[in-house]
């Protein structure tokens, strides 16, 4: 009685695209991508810092227009919200997620509850950059071109820490929120979630900022 | 086995399927759903883009006759400093923008020791292109016009009272400031009080209207337009340190 169609309503998984979505590669190679261009922005930014710490009135090269300026982000408070720049925390983190992520391409599993705290950890660090990303917006009023590749890579970092916890039920949720969520990630939700999240961000940046960036 | 047995399974088995169809149902309508959502944003940023970048600046009407105030240079512009500096800066800026404010936020007292020094004398420039930024109240062309009167009629205190216009900038979409605040303003800065009054009056809003359509005609793109000794400026303008730097080194190269 089952149909080729049904099959593929009911069982979505028979996609190529799905296929490779879902693949444990595919997964591991994005955070990585994500991870390490997390670093090389944080790495340009705590050089920045450096410059700017050494000459307040050095000329940085993205410093653009009124908008796009990395030298009005860098010297907000914002910047340097622990008493050292921001991009420090990016230097000392994001190795941790590239090893973990090259490690498990090699093949290792790490345990629950490492990977639980990785998960943890990782949300701080978006949520820490969500704000920064906040306070630049509506703020500060300037973006800095770096920092929004870290707003993006720590976005996708997140997004696939999470799809990864989630298929191997590592965050000791309770049995039906983890079915909820397996159905979630499986029926591909959550990266239709994230595609809309990081389009309403471009979405607000250019209603906010578009007449200086265009016109 | 029973015919009552074998029916009830194939009861649960049409149930099942029922059920794995409706999860199937609900599944498809959901991604559609997200798929439009998507669509719908990405339809959303283009018409953004394409608004922003095609948005006509609506520059004020010259309704009335031009009335210049006194005291301006031949170019046209408000005067401040030394006639015999050596460098002059010309400054196209409009009292609402912020990009402006950024600008005097991090020149003004640079510029305040340059005017002291006599190495430098600034032309302004007040434009008004912003007008629809003040929720109807045109706030550029009002700021603009209070400074034209201070030009013509207490020159010598433009500078403090433009420079406090900056401080209480308001921001942009708001209702900018009142005409009793700007009043306020010049007060403090010490414009007389018979000075003051003539504020409302609009004597000079058509020639702020005039300058602003001359500024775009000029090639002016957007303020602050900064002009050392008639060239645009294209070092950064919103940090410390860049302008003085090259008002200095033409200063210096005279």
């Amino acid at each position: 009685m089952t149909s080729t169609l049904d099959l593929a309503l009911t069982e979505p998984e028979s996609s190529r695209l799905h296929r490779l979505r879902h693949n444990n590669v595919t997964v591991w190679v994005t955070m990585l991508i994500a991870s390490a261009a997390s670093l090389v922005a944080s790495f340009v930014l705590a050089i920045d810092a450096l410059t700017l710490a050494e000459d307040p009135n050095a000329e940085l090269g993205c410093n653009i227009n009124a908008v796009i300026s990395c030298g009005t982000v860098a010297t907000s408070w914002q910047s340097s919200l622990l008493g050292f720049p921001n991009a420090f925390l990016g230097l000392v983190t994001e190795p941790v997620v590239i090893t973990l992520a090259v490690a498990a391409l090699g093949g290792v599993r790490f345990p629950r509850w490492f990977m639980l705290s990785a998960q943890v950890v990782y949300t701080v660090g978006l949520l820490f950059a969500y704000w920064l990303f906040e306070q630049a917006m509506f703020d500060i009023g300037a973006l800095c071109p770096w920092c929004l590749l870290i707003t993006l890579a720590t976005t996708l970092v997140f997004f696939e820490m999470s799809y990864v916890n989630i298929r191997d039920d590592n965050l000791y949720l309770p049995r039906r929120a983890q079915a909820a969520l397996t159905t979630f990630v499986r029926s591909n939700f959550d990266i239709m979630l994230v595609i809309a999240w990081l389009l309403v961000l471009v979405l607000a940046v250019v209603l906010k900022y578009g007449e200086t960036l265009f016109a | 086995m029973s015919k009552q047995a074998q029916l009830q399974r194939q009861e649960l088995r049409r149930a099942q399927q029922a059920a794995a169809a409706q999860r199937a149902r609900r599944r498809r309508i959901l991604t559609w759903a997200g798929a439009l959502v998507i669509v719908g944003l990405i339809a959303a940023i283009t018409v953004a883009v394409v608004q922003a970048a095609g948005r006509e600046r609506t520059l004020p009407d010259v309704t009335g006759e031009v009335v210049p105030p006194q005291h301006l240079t031949p170019g046209g512009a408000i005067p401040v400093g030394a006639a015999a500096a050596p460098v002059t800066v010309e400054i196209y800026f409009d009292y609402m923008c912020p990009a402006c404010g950024a600008f005097e936020s991090a020149n003004a007292g640079e510029l305040d020791r340059l005017l002291a020094d006599g190495v430098v004398r600034i032309e302004l420039r007040p434009i008004a292109f912003l007008d629809e930024q003040s929720s109807g109240t045109e706030y550029s062309t009002r700021s603009a016009n209070a400074v034209a009167v201070v030009a013509d009629a207490a020159p010598d205190l433009v500078w403090d009272f433009h420079t406090a216009l900056y401080g209480h900038q308001p921001t942009e979409g708001s209702d900018g400031l009142s005409d009793e605040q700007i009043a306020a303003i010049a007060a403090d800065a010490g414009v007389p009080a018979d000075v003051v009054d003539r504020f409302t009056d609009g004597t000079y809003r058509p020639w702020v209207a005039s300058v602003t359509r001359d500024a775009f005609d000029s090639g002016v793109q957007g303020t602050p337009t900064v002009k050392i000794d008639g060239v645009v400026f294209e070092g950064n303008v919103y940090a410390v340190g860049p302008l003085t730097k090259a008002i200095e080194s033409a200063a210096a190269g005279q």
